[in-house]
């Protein structure tokens, strides 16, 4: 037995299914309902019905594996056309139940492909030192030790209040002027330092959805934006998927 | 990344370090609520010196303890700052972690 497991939604046309290979190790192909065609591909059932599924999401190597081969189709997916891609791990019965979940979403569908057309998505992460500078010359300890011990212990804190303070207003100068050219934008939650594997800390991790032609005005926003320091990463142009991406309604 | 031993290994080789993090983590914490309290009481500006340079002096003592007894126990500073999950860490950004 077999299921259907579905990496992405776009206009048709004179369409030919990604290389691949799919999760499943399969030759993606398409289902195509009115203008809409899912690119979707053939698995096992018993690697993939809802026990296996839940199972794989225990194990990272495998959710690596299989995030990895639905990212690659999805990204060959959309290098034409306007592309929506689902979460992972959207699994249907049958072709059939795939081109009527089409037919049902259809205006749904539509609207997101026509939100992202002629549109990337850049991403950008802002990160600032974790530890403040120490201070430049201690006072000179007036025989105090104690005294003088938690007069530094206050000026490290207030300094690592302030430092965070202005982190933060950086972060928001920066979102709040990228976000003004930007078509939309959508601000995650900043990553811990261990998965960023930086020594700093990351104050802001957003991404923006910019008019293909507004590229330059975008990059030109970022560059005069004052970072006071702070580390700015622009990554992209990206496909536009995280104002893309649909679930499971 | 930092995480409460889920049972202590009854290793003798290993028991005394796994134990020595778990009091070191607990005392830490208490350190650094102790050393927050007393800069609010100074902020506030109504102790007499005398007390503040007592204070001082009892807790800058009580962090040369620490880092004498996290040498003993071979610990870095990260590895006292336990992994809360959602929370953050426990001893916050600061104090490093693993």
């Amino acid at each position: 037995m077999s299921l259907v497991w579905l990496y992405a939604v776009r206009h048709g046309g004179a369409d030919r299914p990604p290389a691949g290979p799919g999760v499943d190790g399969e030759r993606p192909r398409l289902v195509v309902e009115g203008p809409l065609v899912a690119v979707v591909g053939t698995v096992r059932e018993e690697e993939f019905d809802e026990a296996a599924l839940a199972r794989a999401m225990e194990d990272l190597d495998r959710i690596e594996r299989l995030a990895r081969a639905h990212h690659a189709v999805i990204v060959e997916a959309a290098a034409e056309e306007p592309t929506a891609p689902l979460r992972l791990a959207t699994v249907y019965r049958d072709d059939e139940a795939v081109a009527r979940m089409l037919r049902e979403r259809a205006a749904e569908f539509a609207q997101v492909l026509e939100r992202v057309r002629d549109r990337q998505e850049w991403g950008v992460k802002v990160y600032v030192d974790a530890k403040p500078e120490a201070p430049a010359e201690e006072p000179a300890s007036s025989g105090k030790p104690g005294t003088a011990y938690l007069l530094r212990r206050r000026a490290d804190r207030d300094r690592g209040a302030q430092a965070r303070e202005r982190a933060r207003a950086v972060a928001d100068r920066i979102d709040e002027t990228l976000a003004g050219v930007a078509a939309a934008a959508h601000r995650m939650r900043p990553q811990d330092a261990r998965l960023s594997g930086r020594a700093q800390e990351m104050v802001l991790n957003a991404t923006y959805l910019v008019d293909a032609e507004a590229e330059e005005g975008f990059r030109a926003a970022l560059a005069a934006v004052e970072a006071d320091g702070a580390t700015v990463e622009l990554t992209g142009p990206w496909p536009p998927f995280s104002f893309a991406t649909l679930g499971e309604s | 990344m930092p995480e409460l031993p889920r049972r202590v290994d009854a290793q003798p080789d290993t028991v005394g370090r796994d134990l020595g993090r778990l009091v070191l983590t607990i005392v830490e914490l208490l350190r650094q609520l102790m050393e927050r309290q007393a800069l609010r009481r100074v902020d506030a500006g109504d102790l007499p010196d005398e007390k503040i340079e007592q204070l001082g002096l009892g807790l800058m003592r009580l962090e040369e303890a620490m880092v004498e007894l996290r040498e003993h126990f071979g610990l870095e500073p990260g590895d006292l700052n336990i992994d809360l999950g959602p929370l953050g860490n426990l001893l916050g950004p600061e104090a490093g972690s693993r």
